[in-house]
């Protein structure tokens, strides 16, 4: 569906997400299982928050003179024999893509994982094409692909969603007939594109780096089929973000290695790659290269407070260690681009009004921030964005937004406040209901719990208790006064 | 030693024990305490709703307040507004109402003084044994901003490491939020009540009597889940532990007893 | 034309940054600390061998150190224990360099072996890799942090040789095993500076192909050789 995966509103999709207990459980499990392994790939390079300082200041720099190293890069593309396209919107980009199959007479399209292609929903553009078939090659969107075209929910495991039954079920389909075992299903996966593989006269490809100096790409991939569709086909097409470049190879292989700790905590991705345009002699690889650099609409983020998002080198770390991905999974973010670097790059590139929900979703516990690799301060982006949302856009209406600005002016006044201890325990006594107190010590100053508040107050007792505010005289400034008085020493 | 309590709005309005708690123990400790009259709160519930220009007031009013009184330490008892006042100077940068950047320079001599409850007493005061008992297990929910915002990850645990008769069982799951985030609770209250449910098996799995933090908003988030479940725990702020069946002969400083193990991973 | 619409993009993004284009000759990239330089630059070259082959075996990769004279034979046990051939090889003096030539001629007589042509088109490269059950490649380097071969295409050694075949083995001499990516890269770059390599890919090989994709369990050869053998040679 490209960049919006639900035409569901929030809400049900926050309730989908909590019903689906399969989708639950499989994230959770691989949260907890790559936070020991990302953690323990970090402690073992050494060094790690100086890691990050380099991988940033490589990104930082290069998106700071992004229109040079653009420059020099599709120069180089250029000189080796290749073509650049410069796409401001996606379809810009489709157009071109699809008319470089048509000039090629291509019929077989082998695509290898890219976040940027799905942005595009390529492949939806080229299944209208009568004489061209379309391969997502990695098995995570090959299982997708034919499970209906069902939509990814995380950037480096686009099937997380997905249990090994329900696999098995996509897989009958083909002509699978064994049991549900992954490596059993995998080799089936294998033979199976192995042969479109073969017959493939277009590779399309992300890229995960372009080395700006040399003009070739680099693509990371752990099953190889970046590979085998840059290999194989007589045409490469490489679709890439207009920020995915590193100065010369010697930084790619510093993001390479940020990267593969971060994003499965691996030492190196099984598969580093530079390739570019053929050479002379040689005989596979790309005879025609092109390269796709996408805007769509990241330029908005340069010379903004969220310039820094476009550091982003899609390891998908954030995402594995963010407690509300790990409870609402991609699906429930409705973006192609799900958990933090989601919420804050969505309605960049999507709008406030398709994301503006986003921001609002995280707790603001900072996970996201204390993992990126290069530094990226995630949640204060989100803060940013509300910002803009609230105080420039004046998006927030009605009694919510009534009652956040009766805070603001209460928690900068001293009288008022004063006024709200003095009278807050009466404030909210109407909806004071006994109920037996099952949560000790601390909520025991009346012996009373509120089940259902006024107001944003009800947002809070929808889901649990609020214990009943003590009366003036027992208040804390109260006591210190009196405590003072007495002499205000404490044995 | 002069100390100044930083009094959080959420400990002012609903748990005045907690301050108690804590001025009994500092003062147990050698300091004197006082609390600034006119502070209130440290402006997050705007800021972090997106309220940006209501909360220059709320943090001019906080510096004002917490500026009055001579002090050489300020100490808070959350994590969560310890550790915003420390980034006041960070985000008073993109403040328009303070041209001659008066509250730029105040917050960063207050920045500079203030300290969460548990790591004022083990790194400031350098005391390792507030001479307390309390005969329970208990499980310790270590909150975000305190761990990432702050950085502070091993205070509490040293602290309750040596309470007298306390057996602290490790939370499974430690690294996640309880669904707490200020607004967030009630404006995405489905998602936090997913984070918080799954926050309150992990500590019933335990099998502790007691929720021990640093944060009461956390504490009141799942304190508040668990009443709803009709769950029995008892929710105790550090302060309330160090604060319990205290022996003055048992005050130990850092360099009296054995090194602390490592924090608990993550 | 082979650039499309780039000035028009390029003068956008300047005027998104606030700062004139051309800015780069004056503002080079310097790396911030020497991270990359410095990890495990303390171990000895036999340290390094020893954690490649710990890093390599975690994997898992086979790995092999062997005398000069042991390699024919290791190779002629090698593909008979992975089923006999087809075997793709590559065209290279590196067999002269290794004293393998006799070897070439004895596994040719009791094996289908096949070569990556320089002279011959892309199908007929392809269809050897394709059916070859195993592949044998020569590595510029290997790298003990983690694990890896590195390997350049060239007319004689295609990219598709290392990822067609069943089963893969790589020949390395031991005084190319380096601590990391940093120097395999430092090395490449400075042979395309010096115009003495002109290869269109370069791949750094991490054992053999895996996935997690279905419920996170790893299972190796989705795409590429389904196992991996590295063999480093005494030199």
């Amino acid at each position: 569906m490209g960049l919006k995966t639900s035409t569901l509103p929030f809400t049900e999709r926050i309730a989908d997400a909590a019903k689906d207990q399969f989708a639950h459980a499989s994230i959770a499990k691989a949260q907890d299982t790559q936070y020991t392994k990302r953690e323990n790939a970090r402690a073992e390079l050494g060094h790690w928050q100086d890691w990050r300082k380099l991988g940033q200041s490589i990104r930082q720099h290069v998106i700071q003179y992004l229109p040079d190293y653009l420059e020099e890069f599709s120069d180089n593309v250029e000189k080796r024999g290749g073509h650049v396209f410069f796409a401001q919107t996606t379809d810009e980009a489709n157009d071109f893509i699809l008319n470089v199959i048509k000039q090629q007479n291509g019929h077989h399209v082998v695509k290898s994982k890219s976040m940027v292609t799905a942005e595009l929903d390529i492949d939806k553009k080229l299944q209208a094409l009568p004489d061209v078939s379309i391969l997502e090659t990695d098995l995570a969107e090959f299982i997708l692909q034919e499970d209906d075209w069902d939509e990814p929910s995380h950037i480096v495991f686009p099937a997380i969603h997905k249990n090994r039954d329900q696999v098995q079920t996509i897989f009958k389909k083909l002509g699978y007939d064994g049991d549900n075992d992954p490596e059993h299903m995998a080799r089936f996966a294998r033979k199976y594109l192995r042969q479109r593989f073969l017959e493939a006269d277009i590779g399309i490809t992300g890229c995960n780096f372009a080395i700006a100096d040399s003009g070739l790409i680099n693509l990371d991939t752990n099953e190889g089929n970046a590979d085998l569709a840059d290999s194989i086909p007589k045409t490469q097409i490489v679709v890439m973000g207009m920020e995915r470049l590193v100065p010369s190879m010697k930084e790619a292989e510093i993001m390479d290695n940020l990267l593969a700790r971060s994003a499965v905590g691996q030492k190196l991705t099984t598969y580093v790659t530079f390739e570019g345009q053929q050479s002379a002699g040689e005989s596979d690889g790309p005879e025609d290269f092109y390269v796709v650099i996408l805007d769509n609409n990241r330029s908005k983020a340069l010379g903004t407070e969220f310039q820094e998002i476009l550091q982003c080198i899609r390891c998908g770390a954030c995402l594995n260690v963010c407690p509300v991905y790990r409870q609402i999974g991609g699906h429930g973010y409705g973006s192609l681009y799900p958990g933090p670097v989601g919420a804050v790059l969505s309605p960049i590139l999507g709008g406030y009004e398709q994301f503006g929900e986003l921001p609002f979703a995280s707790s603001l516990c900072a996970a996201c921030t204390e993992t990126c690799p290069v530094l990226i301060p995630l949640h204060n982006l989100l803060i940013k964005h509300r910002e803009v949302e609230t105080d420039r856009l004046k998006m927030m209406h009605g009694f919510t937004d009534f009652q956040m600005r009766v805070v603001g002016k209460g928690t900068s006044s001293p009288f008022m406040f004063k006024m709200a201890l003095r009278f807050k325990h009466f404030g909210l006594s109407p909806w004071t209901h006994q109920r037996p107190v099952t949560a000790t010590n601390f909520f025991e100053y009346n012996g009373a719990m509120i089940t259902n508040g006024p107001g944003m107050v009800g947002g809070w007792t929808d889901v649990r208790d609020l214990p009943s505010p003590p009366k003036h005289r027992d208040d804390f400034r109260v006591w210190f006064k009196h405590h003072k008085q007495q002499g205000g020493e404490t044995k | 030693m002069k100390v100044s309590i930083y009094t959080t709005c959420m400990m002012d309005l609903m748990f005045p024990q907690v301050g108690k708690d804590m001025v009994e123990v500092l003062e147990r400790l050698g300091c004197t305490v006082d609390v600034p009259e006119n502070q209130i709160c440290c402006g997050q519930p705007t800021f972090n709703s997106g309220y940006v220009e209501a909360s220059w007031p709320v943090m001019h009013n906080q510096i004002d307040a917490l500026s009055s009184i001579d002090c050489d330490y300020i100490v808070c008892p959350a994590g969560s507004c310890t550790a915003i006042l420390k980034e006041y100077p960070d985000l008073l940068v993109d403040d328009p109402t303070d041209p001659t950047g008066q509250y730029m320079a105040q917050a960063k001599i207050l920045s500079a003084k203030v300290y969460e409850f548990s790591q004022f007493i083990w790194r400031v005061l350098g005391i390792a044994d507030c001479g307390a008992e309390l005969n329970t297990i208990a499980t310790y929910h270590r909150s975000c901003h305190m761990t990432r915002l702050l950085g502070e990850r091993e205070t509490p645990f040293w602290l309750l490491e040596n309470v007298k008769n306390l057996e602290v069982r490790q939370l499974e799951g430690i690294q996640y939020c309880c669904g707490f985030g200020g607004t967030f609770s009630v404006k995405e209250h489905e998602i936090s009540e997913l984070m918080v449910t799954s926050k309150v098996e992990n500590i019933e799995a335990t099998g502790a009597e007691v929720l021990v933090s640093c944060d009461p908003g956390c504490l009141m988030n799942i304190g508040g889940r668990f009443n709803r479940l009709g769950k029995p725990i008892k929710i105790m702020h550090i302060a309330e532990v160090l604060n319990h069946n205290v022996d003055e002969s048992r005050i130990r400083k850092v360099s009296e007893v054995p090194a602390p193990a490592a924090a608990p991973f993550p | 034309m082979t650039i499309q619409n780039r000035d028009k993009f390029l003068d956008h993004l300047a005027e998104r940054l606030g700062q004139p284009r051309h800015q780069l000759a004056d503002h080079p990239y310097q790396q911030l600390n020497d991270l990359p330089q410095q990890t495990l630059s303390d171990r000895s070259p036999a340290e390094l061998l020893t954690l490649a082959r710990k890093n390599s075996e975690a994997l898992p990769v086979t790995f092999y150190e062997v005398a000069p004279v042991e390699l024919p034979q290791l190779l002629t046990d090698y593909i008979s224990s992975k089923g006999g051939g087809p075997v793709l090889l590559p065209t290279t003096e590196r067999f002269t360099d290794y004293n393998l030539t006799d070897w070439q001629a004895s596994i040719a007589a009791t094996e289908t072996v096949n070569y990556w042509q320089p002279d011959a088109d892309r199908a007929t490269n392809l269809k050897a890799a394709e059916i070859a059950n195993i592949s044998i490649s020569f590595a510029d380097f290997m790298l003990a942090e983690s694990g890896t071969i590195t390997v350049s295409t060239n007319a004689g050694q295609g990219r598709a040789l290392h990822f067609l075949p069943t089963h893969y083995l790589s020949i390395v001499p031991r005084s190319r095993v380096v601590a990391r990516s940093t120097q395999a890269v430092a090395w490449y770059e400075q042979e395309r500076a010096a115009g003495r390599l002109d290869s269109s890919a370069i791949h750094f090989i991490t054992g053999p192909s895996n996935s997690g994709d279905i419920e996170m369990q790893l299972v190796t050869g989705v795409h590429g050789p389904l196992d991996v053998t590295y063999v480093v040679v005494d030199d």
